[in-house]
């Protein structure tokens, strides 16, 4: 008897349990409803299905081709596809899509972001859990347009060229891998709503395989996006530096010291920039600042403002 | 593996303490001095920079190791590993085990198979697109 009364508890507490998981909040913002235009479907996305376990490679085929790069699903899976695995994981989905010339930038994870990046026009590559946590199926699909009265999202996903689910069935899913997605651009082009964190990210991990020249365009549409990003005005100079443009790189260093007055790297780099372009004094001020914070590179500092004063 | 590791560590160390020696020794000597780049002012941002430089340079050669475990390609191996930007790679080393994998829907049990079918009548799940 005590036992079927344990019996019967567990099961009402895993019905409970199942309820208050349907009987979740709304998935989007009220501003969301007002703000976007009611449907959006970016229909030039070109589809391939996914054979076994390739969805990373479809869909990685899916946003680069859409962004104008000459590639198919065949050249993708030595790239990105472990065997050990049967799958495809998140660093390599980011690294392979920048092996192909674009920048991957991870967004914001909410439904009101997502949606707003489809009326931007730009797919996103949203990764989910399709089953339950004790037993995940994990999955690459590329979200491309919404439905806002009758709350559905549209995607590319594994077999089905044009899979329309619910927004609450999506988010459960999507929330599985706390919200993972990314978008795709060309060198030069930020995507809106994306935070400065993440771009910085994206495109310094863009400029470590291709250099800082490659990146010029990138930092400068990233300032143009955030004018008062003190680190964002760093990278432009030294990208700047790398393009052969020493006095426009001066002037990114500076306003790099004029929005973080804490900021050693930038001191340190305007100093050396000014050092190279005899300008001693100027650079004795600037390497000094350098020399008197704290940090990583004080010790260059002070070695550079040694060199200049025994000379 | 482990062994392998403290040995490396070591040895990469000794390698930087050795490199950094000359420089030290030579400061009157006029010398190149490089601008900071983007990445090293990133990284430090986040951490300290010397160990995190040594605990990098192993984290490439621990995922070389693991993707040739997982069987990919021995000329694509080193291509993949050089992608990867610092942080990638350290994440890589770190947890590729733990990683989810996308893979898509695959077989299940016949027990998952109805947990999941209820699951996916409640809008729990996507697993089965046949319930709608």
């Amino acid at each position: 008897m005590t036992n079927l009364l344990t019996n019967a508890r567990f099961a009402g507490v895993f019905i409970m349990l199942l309820l208050s998981g349907c009987a979740r909040n709304p998935v989007l913002l009220q501003s969301t409803y007002q703000a976007l235009p009611p449907h959006a479907e970016i229909s030039s996305v070109p589809f391939y299905a996914q054979t076994e376990y390739q969805c990373g490679p479809a869909t990685l085929a899916m946003v680069l081709n859409h962004q104008g790069v000459d590639t198919n699903v065949e050249q993708l899976i030595p790239q990105v596809f472990l065997p050990g695995r049967d799958g495809s994981v998140q660093p390599e989905m980011l690294a392979t899509v920048r092996r192909h010339e674009r920048l991957a930038f991870p967004i914001r994870g909410t439904m009101d972001v997502l949606l707003n990046h489809l009326a931007a026009g730009d797919p996103v590559v949203v990764m989910q859990n399709l089953s339950l946590p004790i037993y995940p199926m994990w999955h690459y699909a590329v979200a491309i347009g919404y439905d806002l009265p009758n709350e559905t999202l549209i995607l590319r996903s594994g077999e089905i060229e044009r899979h329309s689910m619910s927004f609450s069935r999506f988010d459960a899913t999507w929330a599985r891998t706390e919200h993972w997605g990314f978008v795709v651009t060309e060198p030069g082009t930020l995507p809106t709503g994306i935070t400065a964190r993440n771009a910085l990210e994206a495109i310094s991990a863009y400029e470590e395989s291709h250099g800082p020249r490659a990146t010029l365009s990138s930092w400068q549409a990233f300032i143009e996006h955030h004018p008062g990003n003190a680190m964002g005005q760093f990278a432009l100079g030294n990208s700047l530096y790398a393009d052969q443009q020493p006095d426009n790189a001066r002037k990114a260093f500076e306003r790099a010291t004029e929005l973080d007055e804490n900021m050693g790297a930038a001191w340190l780099n305007l100093g050396l920039l000014l050092l190279q372009n005899d300008a001693p004094e100027e650079a004795r001020e600037a390497l000094t600042q350098a020399a008197s914070l704290e940090g990583s590179w004080q010790g260059k500092a002070r070695l550079a403002l040694d060199s200049l004063n025994n000379d | 593996m482990k062994t392998l590791r403290a040995y490396l560590s070591t040895l990469l160390i000794a390698a930087l303490v050795i490199t950094s020696l000359p420089v030290a020794a030579a400061s009157t000597a006029p010398q190149s001095m490089d601008l900071v780049t983007t990445q090293s002012a990133l990284a430090a941002d986040h951490a300290g920079a010397d160990r995190e430089r040594i605990s990098e340079i192993l984290a490439r050669a621990d995922v070389q190791d693991q993707l040739v475990k997982q069987g990919v390609d021995l000329d694509e191996v080193e291509a993949r590993v050089a992608a990867l930007s610092d942080a990638e790679a350290q994440q890589m080393a770190e947890q590729l085990e733990q990683l989810p994998a996308g893979a898509g829907v695959v077989g299940a049990l016949f027990a998952v198979f109805i947990i999941l079918l209820v699951t996916d009548i409640l809008g729990l799940t996507d697993v089965y697109p046949f319930t709608r």
